[in-house]
């Protein structure tokens, strides 16, 4: 049937909610964010996989290819800026991790919720 | 064809350019950055205020990037609506620009300034291409600047709440990212094309509904996150009660209304009436929490102590505003949405500066600390009450025009019950004000907090502050000026 | 708790997503609305219009340059992003905590790696200024520099690698990639036509391919130095440390 005909699709369906699934529960600020990388993984596997087309060759136009049998172009263009942003929020995020690793000196979520808590009592956020 | 069908992504791009240039200034005389950060922004304001008059109200002004035509090229496409954002866009972003300079040269260290004004320039040419453009993956990719350069800019102080509060904003903000990521994929299998006006013909005639469905579907759950829609709105009063103050009037008074206005966007241009069915059951969705979203913020916003956080409750609250509008899919409901864009973005801009004048002048941050604030600083306050009047929607401010359209577009629709709710709304949001304004004039302050003499924000946090309440007054009781093209730009899109 | 509602959440997206992927078009079949709507023209006319034979490079740099600016600005904005948040090194000396490492690295892995960066930065000139006739193009080289930059600073240290790449170098070409795209896009608005139009030159009224081909590979390796600068930047500023900060253990 078609969906395991798609069965590209399928697999990055599934790898987009085990990351999404990784964002939510993991309590190590790490592993969150390799759930994000996953996630994004997951859904530029998907775009490429829109492109194919069986027997299909680059889309590169030297000595003879045929622009008929060659595979989309339009994803692999759109996933090049995509990986890009990837990269970006990545390198923003493990940024900020290091600071907050040196300011509280943990990695774990749930303990940096309860320094928040400490944090209200005393006297509110600054600035 | 003259030079003026240039001018949008010369709006984009001189700010653009202005972000790379500054740290090349910044390197050489970094006292000059703020007034150097001006000149991008304020020559694409001046070109905007050049296009006024060009965009019929009815119509749009389509740009071919590369010169390539559509669907093969990029379009910007500007039409009133989006139009209209852009400016308020300018406008704010202008003001806050000139508001920043002696607050960030206090609470910003100095390393970090040129970056400061650099991510300023930056997400405010990314706030324009964002409205502009008419290609659906061009939207995502200015969607992550404005995500990236918000993030930052949450964090640049510094301290450690600072970096945490943008921390759980990009653990919320990343994820939604990619699912607009996922839905625009799922479009472009199923039409084939990424412009969006093309997609709306497609769409229309498309087979693979489901497909549509469910893109639409991750579009609502992208942009909501974004727009800080109840449920979705966790990230947002800590990120917006910590941030630096010109940046808080920025994120509550622009970008989520941005995102808003992209959800507007993929709604009505892209998933066109015709596509009702598919969108129907989504936009019941949107509708209810929206009106939870109203009541949500109005109810936290009183139970709040600190005025950063309870302004940014007060945001989600509007936001639902904005969004009960969009889902009474009729043209009254759009104006109202849109003309509250505009009054919001003025009044929310205009508290959050207020705030940050009493945190610069005095350092208080609550509102208890808040209490006979009117003998020493009197300006602030006065700016603080008029905003707060359009907040509350009474007469004669743009608050009180937006409400009335609101109103009137959810009555049409024979929506009873978020007529109600925003009447609520409103009530809500007489509390939490009203009680503020209390305590500022009424009440006497504790011993030493405040003293007899005048002393209030300098001129050039005030002048902002000021422009911003009296353009809440002004857009009130001249909306005559706006309204029937905006009416006529909602039958439009509809 | 919250493991189980998220559970539940993701499971009842899990139904959703492949749900819709068994109603989405069939993979691979030629006769999708992906492969045949926009896409024909872009395979036939691209070498003629864009003068690339890569179509990919044709589509990045020529048809939907504008996105591509939109990617350059965003890695940019990912480096102000990250020094906003730790801070550009004063100019003088900087070091990392890979300088404080007790066990150096031995002979046989500092040889080999100062033997192989060359090779590998020719290897990514090739991958930038080859982008138009095999898979690459600017992103991609500048990406592979960034990545032997970091082998080179985890062997030898952050101070010598950020003499070998120091702050002017990094801060004067950072920019270069959006500089490029607005240059290109200025002199498409000279040349008559719209912002980032492959317009000018014209010699004799007509547009050379010649010329084109070289505006393409102007802006190729503005994004391939810029992305990699601030590739490296970004690298700095991630590894870097204040001399106060005690070594750890």
């Amino acid at each position: 049937m078609r969906l395991l005909h798609n069965y590209h699709y399928a697999a990055a369906m599934i790898l987009f909610c085990l990351g999404l699934h990784t964002v939510i529960v993991r309590r190590n600020i790490i592993k969150k964010l390799i759930g994000l990388n996953i996630m994004e993984t997951s859904v530029f596997f998907f775009y490429i996989s829109l492109g194919y087309l069986k027997e299909g060759i680059a889309p590169i136009r030297v000595g003879g290819a045929e622009p008929a049998r060659m595979v989309n172009p339009i994803p692999q263009a759109l996933i090049l800026t995509g990986i890009v942003v990837a990269v970006s929020v990545t390198a923003l995020a493990l940024s900020m991790v290091i600071l907050l690793y040196r300011q509280y000196g943990t990695l774990d979520v749930d303990r940096l919720m309860r320094e928040e808590e400490k944090g209200e009592a005393v006297g509110g956020g600054e600035v | 064809m003259g030079a003026w069908r240039h001018f949008p992504i010369l709006m984009i791009a001189i700010p653009l350019l202005g972000a790379v240039l500054l740290p090349f200034l910044g390197y050489v005389r970094e006292n000059w950055v703020p007034y150097a950060a001006a000149l991008p922004l304020g020559a694409s304001s001046l070109l905007g205020l050049l296009l006024i008059g060009r965009i019929p109200s009815d119509g749009y002004l389509s740009y071919h990037m590369g010169g390539w035509e559509p669907p093969f090229g990029i379009e910007i496409r500007v039409d009133y609506a989006g139009f209209f954002v852009m400016l308020v866009v300018c406008g704010i972003t202008m003001l806050s620009l000139l508001y920043s300079r002696r607050y960030i040269s206090r609470e910003v260290s100095p390393g970090r300034r040129t970056a400061y004004y650099v991510l300023f320039l930056l997400m405010s040419a990314a706030m324009i291409g964002f409205v502009a453009t008419g290609d659906i993956f061009n939207l995502f990719v200015f969607m992550e600047i404005l995500a990236l350069s918000s993030y930052a800019l949450v964090a640049i102080t510094g301290n450690r709440n600072a970096v945490r509060a943008a921390f759980k904003y990009l653990l919320m903000g990343a994820p939604s990212s990619i699912m607009v990521l996922l839905a625009i994929g799922l479009l472009y299998s199923a039409t084939g094309t990424l412009n969006m006006a093309d997609l709306s013909a497609r769409i229309a005639e498309s087979g693979y509904t489901e497909v549509l469905t469910v893109s639409y579907i991750l579009f609502v759950i992208g942009f909501g996150v974004k727009a800080a829609l109840f449920p979705l709105h966790m990230w947002l009063p800590d990120a917006h009660s910590i941030a630096p103050s010109p940046i808080s009037a920025l994120l509550s008074g622009l970008l989520v209304e941005v995102c808003t206005f992209a959800l507007l966007r993929i709604t009505f241009s892209v998933f066109t009436r015709e596509a009702t069915a598919l969108v129907g059951g989504t936009a019941e969705a949107v509708g209810v929490a929206a009106a939870a979203a109203v009541l949500y913020g109005g109810i936290m916003a009183i139970l709040q102590k600190d005025l950063k956080m309870m302004i940014a409750y007060s945001t989600i609250s509007h936001i639902g505003y904005i969004f009960l509008g969009l889902t009474a899919f009729t043209a009254e409901g759009l104006t109202g949405a849109m003309y509250h864009m505009l009054d919001h973005g003025l009044a929310k801009a205009c508290l959050f500066l207020c705030a940050g004048n009493f945190i610069y002048v005095k350092g208080y941050r609550r509102i208890e600390d808040l209490r006979g604030a009117w003998r020493e600083m009197p300006w602030t306050c006065f700016a603080f009450a008029v905003a707060s009047i359009s907040v509350i929607a009474i007469p004669p401010t743009a608050g009180f025009i937006s409400k009335w359209y609101l109103i009137l577009g959810n009555v049409k629709a024979g929506k009873w019950l978020y007529t109600a709710v925003l009447l609520t709304g409103s009530i809500l949001a007489a509390v939490y004000c009203l009680r503020v304004i209390y305590y500022m004039f009424f009440q006497a302050g504790g011993e030493g907090k405040w003293e007899d003499a005048v002393r209030d924000a300098p001129p050039s946090m005030l002048v902002p502050v000021w422009l911003l309440s009296l353009g809440t007054l002004f857009f009130g009781v001249f909306s005559y000026l706006l309204i029937p093209s905006l009416l006529k730009a909602s039958a439009y899109l509809l | 708790m919250k493991r189980v509602i998220s559970l539940l959440f993701i499971a009842a997206l899990a139904v959703l997503l492949l749900y819709v992927v068994a109603s989405m078009p069939p993979m691979g079949d030629p006769k999708n609305p992906t492969a045949t709507h926009v896409i024909p023209r872009y395979l036939e006319r691209a070498e003629e219009e864009t003068h690339t034979e890569n179509v990919i490079t044709g589509i990045i740099l020529n048809y939907r340059g504008y996105d591509t600016m939109g990617e350059v600005t965003v890695i940019f904005c990912a480096l102000a992003a990250v020094l906003a948040v730790l801070g550009r090194e004063r100019r003088g000396k900087i070091f990392g905590f890979v300088d404080r490492s007790e066990v150096p690295s031995s002979t046989i892995v500092k040889t080999m790696v100062r033997f192989i960066v060359p090779f590998i930065i020719l290897f990514s000139v090739y991958t930038i200024m080859h982008g138009e006739t095999s898979p690459g193009g600017g992103f991609q080289g500048g990406a592979i520099i960034g990545g032997s930059m970091i082998i080179f600073t985890t062997i030898f240290g952050l101070y010598e690698s950020s003499r070998r790449v120091p702050l002017r170098l990094r801060a004067a070409l950072e920019g270069s990639a959006v500089m490029g795209f607005f240059l290109v896009g200025v002199l498409g608005l000279v040349g008559g036509g719209n912002f980032l139009t492959y317009a000018w030159p014209r010699v004799a009224g007509n547009l050379q391919p010649s010329l084109v081909v070289w505006l393409t590979v102007l802006v190729e390796i503005g994004i391939g130095l810029g992305g990699a600068m601030v590739l490296v930047s970004i690298l700095f500023a991630m590894i870097r440390e204040e001399e106060e900060i005690a070594p750890a253990a």
